[in-house]
């Protein structure tokens, strides 16, 4: 699905992804997990087309993506649910509008009842400001968006963003409900999302510490204990 | 009676002055600038309408349909043109500053080249003559005509923007234009479009401002610039619906000051402006967002 070969990268003149590493298979939900810092928002914003790729490989589905612009990466499967995620200015309804502006109108209403069925509280509140809402219903949108858009792939950056805990275990548990149907890569510091995950990478000043999965990364004591203080 | 033609007065002059300042909040919209020639772009929508009319014996209401198309290219151009350079900047803000001042200096002197410094004016029989008369007070035809002009206008301006595809995507870009990109929005052609827009409706403005502000000089974009500056920030940067309400506001205040303390009425913008920033800096319709 997303194969990720030495890449570098980074914000003007400062290199921030070191000859990084990274495989998504389809329907896999993979966290890449690091501190603050560490590059996985850059990583994110690379494979979307937001920020440059110096050097390396960025294939999707085999075919090299990296000289396309945002908008042909956007028209060709991939999403991005950036920290923010909404428009926080348009209602509910058009926020989620324009996860389909490429389809009929039909066919974009369909989707939209679609997501207030998964989301009901969302319905609720269609047609107020998306920036009224609280944080988690925020995020709910910003998935509702990309649901309607349906990508390939769907790059989340730290969804757990600025959200108290309760409304981390609610999104966590609305992202498992998608397990099995759509490929996700989850940017976060919050350990709390590995129970939705079947890989995970860690990313440590712009480069691969560990890809594996879930299984290998909690069996790993000594990972854990390097990088997020869990006994 | 005074009191009640200060009012319906301004109420029709406060609609052209909606559709004078509103170009100025589309463009501040489309790429967050302040465009110093907005007043320019104006002028040459007089301009416009007195060559049309002195050349061809074109209708005035005619000339602001035929300035639509025109004036949306070359705000469209203008924009692919500005907008990549601008971005590449390291202050965008202070570029675009200079950048549209010098626009306005060159349109200011190639508009007196052109034209010559004298004002030109267009004869009122050049639109509908009748007087517009309401609570025994008449008011003078250009007036009500531009009212009657700038109303539909307006409204398909806010029919394109808020009930078409377009439209959405233009606020979008509007809010967000990094997370317009990815959610697939072409950016730059919806904000050179919207710029476009913005440009238009200054152009249609311009048509009026002939008969409002008694004729077209080169010299006038400045100040034209600065009131509806003044009415933009009142309503909200970036609002166009608050932008209409202040230009209602702004239309009645003037005419209370014309009435009552007409060698004062000057002043309406600037203390608009001031009491604006003192009391509710985010403007009429500026909304405060909820944070967490």
């Amino acid at each position: 699905m997303l194969e990720i070969k030495q890449m570098n990268s980074g914000y003007g003149p400062m290199q921030v992804l070191w000859n990084l590493d990274l495989m998504v298979n389809p329907n896999e939900v993979q966290i890449v997990l690091g501190a603050n810092g560490a590059g996985k928002s850059t990583l994110l914003k690379v494979i979307v087309g937001l920020l440059p790729l110096w050097s390396g490989s960025l294939l999707m589905d085999g075919d090299d993506i990296a000289h396309l612009p945002v908008t042909a990466r956007v028209k060709r499967g991939v999403g991005y649910m950036s920290e923010k995620g909404i428009f926080p200015e348009l209602t509910v309804e058009e926020n989620l509008r324009l996860g389909g502006l490429s389809k009929k109108r039909g066919e974009i209403q369909d989707q939209i009842d679609s997501v207030y069925q998964r989301f009901p509280e969302l319905k609720e509140r269609r047609g107020s400001v998306a920036g009224g809402l609280s944080g988690g219903q925020r995020k709910l949108v910003g998935v509702g968006r990309s649901l309607i858009s349906q990508p390939k792939v769907l790059l989340m950056d730290e969804p757990s963003s600025g959200l108290s805990p309760r409304y981390v275990s609610e999104v966590i548990d609305r992202l498992a409900e998608l397990r099995g149907h759509m490929t996700l890569v989850i940017a976060e510091q919050n350990i709390s999302f590995l129970k939705i995950a079947d890989t995970v990478s860690v990313i440590e000043g712009g480069r691969t510490r560990f890809e594996g999965s879930v299984t290998d990364f909690t069996n790993d004591d000594n990972l854990k204990t390097a990088f997020f203080g869990i006994e | 009676m005074l009191f009640e033609y200060a009012i319906v007065g301004g109420i029709l002059l406060g609609i052209f002055y909606a559709l004078l300042s509103v170009g100025l909040n589309v463009v501040f919209g489309a790429q967050k600038i302040i465009n110093l020639a907005h007043g320019d772009v104006i002028m040459l929508g007089g301009y416009a309408a007195w060559e049309l009319y002195q050349t061809y014996k074109i209708s005035p209401i005619i000339s602001t349909i035929i300035v639509v198309p025109i004036t949306v290219v070359i705000g469209y151009l203008l924009n692919r043109l500005i907008a990549p350079r601008l971005g590449k900047s390291s202050d965008p803000e202070m570029l675009s500053l200079i950048l549209f001042f010098g626009l306005s200096q060159v349109i200011e002197a190639l508009s007196t080249l052109v034209f010559g410094n004298a004002e030109r004016s267009l004869p009122i029989n050049s639109i509908p003559t009748s007087p517009f008369k309401l609570f025994g007070e008449s008011y003078p035809a250009d007036w009500w005509v531009s009212a009657l002009v700038a109303i539909p206008l307006l409204a398909i301006f806010l029919l394109f923007l808020y009930r078409s595809s377009v439209g959405l995507q233009v606020r979008a870009v509007i809010s967000d234009s990094v997370e317009a990109a990815v959610a697939g929005i072409n950016a730059r052609r919806i904000s050179g479009l919207y710029f476009g827009v913005g440009f238009a409706l200054a152009a249609c403005a311009g048509v009026w401002g002939v008969f409002i502000f008694g004729g077209v000089s080169p010299t006038e974009g400045p100040a034209i610039t600065v009131t509806a500056f003044a009415i933009i920030v009142f309503g909200s940067l970036g609002n166009p619906i608050g932008t209409l309400v202040a230009g209602i506001i702004f239309g009645i205040f003037y005419q209370l000051a014309q009435v009552y303390v007409p060698s004062w009425s000057n002043l309406v913008p600037y203390a608009l402006v001031i009491a604006t920033m003192l009391t509710r800096p985010q403007g009429l319709f500026g909304r405060r967002q909820r944070v967490a």
